[in-house]
């Protein structure tokens, strides 16, 4: 399981794994779990010629 | 008339979104408490004795002052919900993750970079005795935040063996009535002693090897200390002032244990020779229900030599210090229950 952190300044988000070891060195230093970022669009695929 | 055992109490394990604003019915949830006593409101006047120009010496008036609003206890028998939300709210740094049971990761928020400063997240609590057109009691308190907690795990058999004790303090708002229909009492998924499967304090496993049989008891305890939050703009209440603010001062973490002694006991060494270790206390009830309290760095205060029920025992003071990598401490909770200070 992945959370999202964003750091104490605001200017990075990092996709982390939700366990204590891994979480504990960020919390500590005061980055905080936020919603996932927005996916961007699906690339649709551009028609094959003739269809 | 009511007998006390008819008190229901509901709170916001859903944080609020302002201190002034109070829980939907959504985010709150009912439970028992082993505390019988309703959360007092406690509007104080005061007078003009002390001003001259009456002609004599005794109070002619009365003036309303502030609601002085004391902590109040909600205390019950440890469970992976309960144990959940006051670690959520007393520390407040939390990270939630899993679809059920979900994975609570908090440690304690730092001031320079917490989102509301020096102040932890705000709950809502309900107490209602009949609600209705004629209730005994209905109201809702908000603006509450928990000021501190003990942990106790005892020596004995049952639930008794693992509680746990919030003392929450509150603004002095409120509505009556509530307007809130409490859910029925959630059954918590609770914990006893002998679900203790993780006990290792500072190098010392209590739970296997020459230690395993040493260990009788332990208490962990947390004091947000908070300021007073009576402040120009704070607020009034039927023409009280109220608090508006909540904010951390010195946090006190504290951990003491009773193990027995025996020969080889390395408590006293570890003491002596100032030696530091992580202290992992870990609880599990079943995949779905657990607690895990890691303090990173701990050391020995004190440790006084005495006798529990004739037994010849150590009393551990742990000094729990910070460390530059991992911080003071890490709460892991598993729970079924969802959105517990979101």
């Amino acid at each position: 399981m992945m959370v999202f952190l964003e750091s104490p300044q605001g200017d990075e988000i990092k996709e982390v794994e939700a366990t204590a070891e891994s979480l504990a060195p960020l919390l500590s230093k005061g980055w905080r779990q936020v919603p996932a970022p927005a996916k961007h669009e699906a690339v649709v695929p551009a028609p094959k010629e003739g269809t | 008339m009511a007998n006390v055992s008819e008190l229901m109490n509901g709170w916001g394990f859903g944080k609020q979104t302002a201190i002034g604003t109070p829980n939907v019915t959504a985010t709150i949830w009912r439970h028992t408490n082993l505390n019988t006593k309703p959360w007092a409101k406690v509007p104080v006047n005061e007078d003009d004795r002390a001003e001259i120009g009456k002609g004599h010496e005794f109070p002619t008036q009365l003036f309303k002052s502030h609601y002085n609003m004391p902590a109040y206890e909600i205390s019950k028998y440890a469970s992976s919900e309960f144990l959940a939300w006051l670690m959520a709210f007393s520390l407040g740094n939390v990270v939630l993750s899993g679809t059920g049971p979900y994975t609570y990761i908090i440690v304690p928020a730092l001031g320079a970079t917490n989102p509301t400063g020096l102040e932890l997240p705000y709950f809502s609590f309900v107490q209602q005795i009949r609600p209705g057109g004629s209730a005994i009691l209905d109201e809702i308190l908000v603006g509450c935040a928990i000021k501190g907690w003990k942990l106790s795990i005892k020596n004995s058999p049952g639930r008794a063996s693992a509680t746990c004790s919030v003392e929450c303090v509150t603004t002095g708002q409120y509505t009556a009535p509530s307007g809130i229909t409490l859910p029925a009492a959630i059954t918590p998924h609770e914990f006893n002693g002998g679900m203790v499967t993780a006990l290792t304090f500072n190098g010392i496993n209590y739970l296997a090897g020459g230690s395993a049989k040493q260990f009788l008891s332990m208490e962990a305890s947390w004091e947000n200390n908070f300021r007073p939050g009576f402040f120009p703009g704070s607020g009034t209440q039927d023409g009280y002032q109220i608090q508006g603010r909540f904010e951390w001062g010195d946090r006190v973490f504290a951990v003491q244990f009773v193990v027995r002694v025996q020969a080889g006991s390395t408590e006293y060494a570890n003491l002596i020779n100032q030696t530091t270790g992580t202290a992992t206390f870990t609880m599990t009830r079943d995949a779905n229900n657990s607690l895990s309290m890691v303090v990173q760095k701990m050391g020995f205060a004190v440790v006084e030599l005495g006798n529990t029920d004739g037994i010849v025992t150590l009393q551990i003071t742990g000094v729990q210090l910070y460390d530059a990598t991992n911080g003071l401490l890490t709460v892991t909770v598993v729970t079924p229950q969802n959105g517990i200070a979101q």
